[in-house]
């Protein structure tokens, strides 16, 4: 054959997909190293994605978009009135986590649920580590999320957190520390799921070559969990999802769970009680339920019991649940576990609990409630990060490094008002991840939000979500505001 | 087994749809019957308002007046939404009842509702109403039996679909009993002086295409249709699909097939619409008329309404019913 003549297989060499790319100055980086090498335990992957080359990589990123779009994998942003759908932004350069460094992860967040698990039963209990004072109970009590009213009232095997997303960042010493808990109903896993099964159709080769722990085996676990803590005297019901309504920001997940474990998905309307037990209504009559993975919040589940001015809610419900008849996953009251003025605290609690030092370390926190560290917070604002106890998905903080002058001091007098509502961090370095932006790949900034399913016992889902922040810059991941997805490979230990 | 809002929702979503071909084609064959017929006394548009439901409400907004008006009529039957049976409120109505049972209906199904609902609203329906009416109407039509088609073709046909075409045919078979009811009620008792005129006929030709009879009706009879047959054939023709008897048969055939076991569920439905369809059977025309066409009527439709409501009942509120039926 002569020169030149194209052969199959044989074309131009193709650009690397990290050609030159390299990690932010001082910042670390999932998968290279300060000098632009490759990590050793992403090294692989790093490989393989470099020989498939930038412009076959560009096709495979549409392919996926495309694949979103068709299959609907969408959520509502509650600011856009219309209520209409957008796609979150899936970026297709996987996050890599060395098998090594998953099985310390996965031990800590197992130890730490059951620490938060321990808590919840306290408080709703014999309230020990009030009385003993390693947890102060003025700091309890203020806390929106508790709920004096189910003290004495203990959910089947004494779980209250079936289902725990506990947020992750890596610090600027290279070590993944808790940022946040989720006690109550933290979303997001079906995008773990549907990231993996357009991954393994989009680089079925790369995928197939890597060792992967596989993420599929999340709604058969979340179902024996849901099944595990059906109530004792109320066994043979059935099993549902509520979820507020098809307006509602994450009504793409309740669908998806309910399909993927085989219950009913149900609104409020669906779901009425009945001497204390709660009952479906079907074509076939009003069925008896024994357990519902509720995604609404406590204050809008029982106008009887909370806020009578909720239309969501099914009244009554809360009756049911405290005489025992039905199970609520997550138990109402957590609130307490995750309120970000309790976080501080968790250390302590695995130290009580379970006599262990936490495995996962977590961030260095300032309790505006306390007058010495509000008054080192409020001297500080210009570098730190102060967040309302009670807001979530990146509302209410204040990022005091990418602030103005005036925005630290509206929120200076914010926490002066209520300064038990604010806790203040140092602003971490969260990673970066290289991420396809613009046509070519760039450092961005993520975290990693893990699921741990307790039932019987814990469960710790390989991985997790990822979110990246795709403005530069940025580190606000929520999908509110900007931010996307990454698949997360966690790597089987060799 | 499904859930009483799966089962609600695919029932309404079809409702509205069939709900909507229906003013579209009594609007579209009225506007045609004004032109024909130069009697400034006759009530020109008044009979549609009243099929609709709507008289009361719309003379409460209105007034007397405007009750004849063709533009006022048709702007409140075509866009208000304050009518709940516009065709701007049906198509919106089917539309967000089929968004809460996404995952029930098909892609394809979503995606007709969806572009009609935006067909309407973002102005091109409004330009082409402007400029040839008659088109507009047609095309309303034609967006409802693809919908309707669409269904048939792509989806399972099991439970929700059962419920949807309950939700058709009942609709169905009130539309035109209503339609009957009133324009016998503006034909008048037959007389004598009046059969045969021009008049009469072109009042029961319009009837007929209200119907979207015409062509089926013309194959049963021959000669001048008289307002007797055509009566008779709108209600009983069991081969004639908007006929009422047609209806009637083909939802008791849906109402078994969604009725768990032999129990307290769905019995009533069922109990309610048999001896109507027997009668409708079995009793000959002229004891009919000497009943009064009008009072068999409005029997039919109150029947109608009282399966809807038992409908509703067993299947979409099961709160209500008794410990026993929980237990059956």
């Amino acid at each position: 054959m002569g020169r030149g003549k194209p052969t199959n297989g044989a074309k131009r060499e193709a650009r690397p997909l990290f050609d030159g790319y390299l990690p932010l100055e001082g910042v670390q980086d999932e998968l290279f190293q300060p000098n632009g090498s490759a990590r050793a335990g992403a090294s692989g992957v790093v490989k393989r994605l470099n020989a498939l080359g930038e412009t076959e990589f560009r096709l495979r990123q549409r392919l996926a978009d495309e694949a979103f779009l068709r299959s609907g994998v969408t959520f509502s942003v509650y600011a856009d009135q219309r209520g209409s759908e957008k796609i979150f932004p899936f970026d297709l350069v996987p996050r890599v986590v060395p098998g090594k460094e998953w099985a310390r992860v996965e031990a800590g967040l197992k130890q730490r649920v059951a620490a938060l698990n321990h808590f919840l039963c306290d408080i709703y209990g014999e309230q020990r580590i009030l009385k003993e004072g390693v947890v102060s109970r003025a700091m309890v009590e203020a806390s929106v999320g508790y709920l004096p009213k189910l003290k004495g009232v203990r959910p089947p095997h004494d779980v209250y957190v079936h289902i725990a997303g506990i947020d992750l960042i890596r610090d600027a010493s290279g070590e993944l520390v808790v940022l946040e808990d989720n006690a109550r109903t933290p979303s997001g896993v079906s995008y773990v799921l549907e990231n993996r099964s357009v991954m393994k159709r989009v680089l079925p080769r790369i995928f197939a070559d890597s060792s992967i722990r596989s993420v599929d085996e999340y709604p058969t676990r979340l179902r024996d969990a849901l099944d595990a803590v059906a109530p004792a005297k109320n066994k043979d019901g059935h099993v549902v999802v509520l979820s507020p309504g098809p307006f509602n920001s994450a009504y793409f997940e309740h669908s998806f769970l309910a399909r993927r474990t085989g219950c009913h998905l149900v609104h409020p309307g669906d779901l009425f009680v009945k001497d204390k037990h709660v009952f479906v209504k079907t074509t076939g009559g009003a069925q008896v339920v024994s357990v519902i993975y509720r995604r609404i919040d406590d204050d809008f589940i029982d106008p009887k019991f909370f806020r009578p001015d909720s239309l969501l809610g099914v009244p009554g419900i809360m009756e049911a649940y405290i005489a025992g008849n039905v199970t609520l996953a997550n138990a109402p009251g957590n609130g307490v576990a995750d309120d970000k003025a309790i976080y501080p605290f968790v250390p302590d609690m695995v130290r009580f609990y379970l006599g262990e030092e936490a495995i996962l370390g977590q961030v260095k926190t300032y309790i505006c409630e306390r007058p010495k560290e509000l008054e080192h917070v409020l001297a500080n604002l210009g570098s730190m990060v102060v967040k309302a106890v009670d807001a979530s998905g990146g509302y209410g903080m204040l990022v005091g490094p990418r602030a103005t002058k005036r925005q630290i001091a509206e929120f200076a007098d914010k926490v002066r008002a209520t300064p038990r509502g604010y806790i203040a961090q140092p602003l971490i370095e969260l990673s970066t991840a290289p991420t396809w932006v613009d046509g070519k790949v760039q450092p961005r900034r993520v975290d990693l939000r893990p699921y741990i399913i307790t039932g019987e016992s814990s469960w710790v889902l390989p991985g997790g979500l990822t979110r990246v922040a795709l403005v530069k810059g940025s580190y606000v991941v929520n999908s509110s505001q900007g931010g996307g997805s990454k698949d997360t490979w966690v790597l089987e230990e060799t | 087994m499904i859930l009483s809002r799966v089962a609600e929702a695919c029932f309404w979503s079809m409702r509205h749809i069939e709900r909507a071909e229906n003013t579209a084609r009594l609007l579209r064959v009225n506007q045609s019957f004004v032109l024909d017929v130069s009697l400034p006394n006759l009530e020109r548009w008044r009979p549609v308002i009243v099929v609709s439901g709507e008289e009361q409400r719309f003379l409460d907004r209105f007034g007397e007046d405007a009750i004849n008006d063709d533009d006022v009529v048709q702007e409140y039957m075509v866009w208000d939404e304050k009518n709940p049976v516009s065709i701007m409120s049906c198509a919106y109505w089917a539309r967000e009842n089929a968004r809460t049972v996404r995952d029930v209906i098909t892609l394809e199904m979503w995606e007709k509702l969806n572009a009609f609902h935006h067909w309407l609203r973002g102005g091109q329906g409004r330009r082409l109403y402007r400029t040839d009416r008659d088109a507009f109407y047609v095309q309303v039509q034609e967006a409802a039996v693809l919908f309707q088609g669409v269904c048939h073709v792509t989806m399972l046909h099991e439970e929700p679909f059962d419920y949807m075409l309950l939700g058709m045919l009942l609709e169905r078979a009130g539309q035109t009993a209503r339609i009957l009811d009133v324009k016998h009620h503006a034909l008048g008792s037959p007389k004598r002086h009046t059969a045969g005129t021009p008049l009469e006929t072109a009042q029961t030709l319009a009837l007929l295409r209200s119907c979207s009879a015409t062509q089926p009706f013309l194959k049963r009879t021959r000669g001048t249709p008289t307002g007797a047959a055509v009566v008779e054939f709108l209600l009983t023709e069991t081969a004639f699909p908007r006929s009422v008897l047609f209806c009637l048969q083909r939802a008791q055939v849906f109402l078994q097939q969604v009725r768990p076991g032999h129990g307290v569920i769905g019995a009533r439905p069922v109990e309610l619409l048999l001896p109507l369809i027997e009668e409708l059977q079995s009793r000959p025309m002229e004891e009919l008329a000497e009943h009064g066409i009008h009072e068999e009527l409005t029997r039919i439709i109150d029947r109608v309404a009282e399966v809807c409501q038992a409908v509703h009942n067993d299947y979409f509120d099961p709160s209500f019913l008794d410990q026993e039926a929980l237990e059956a």
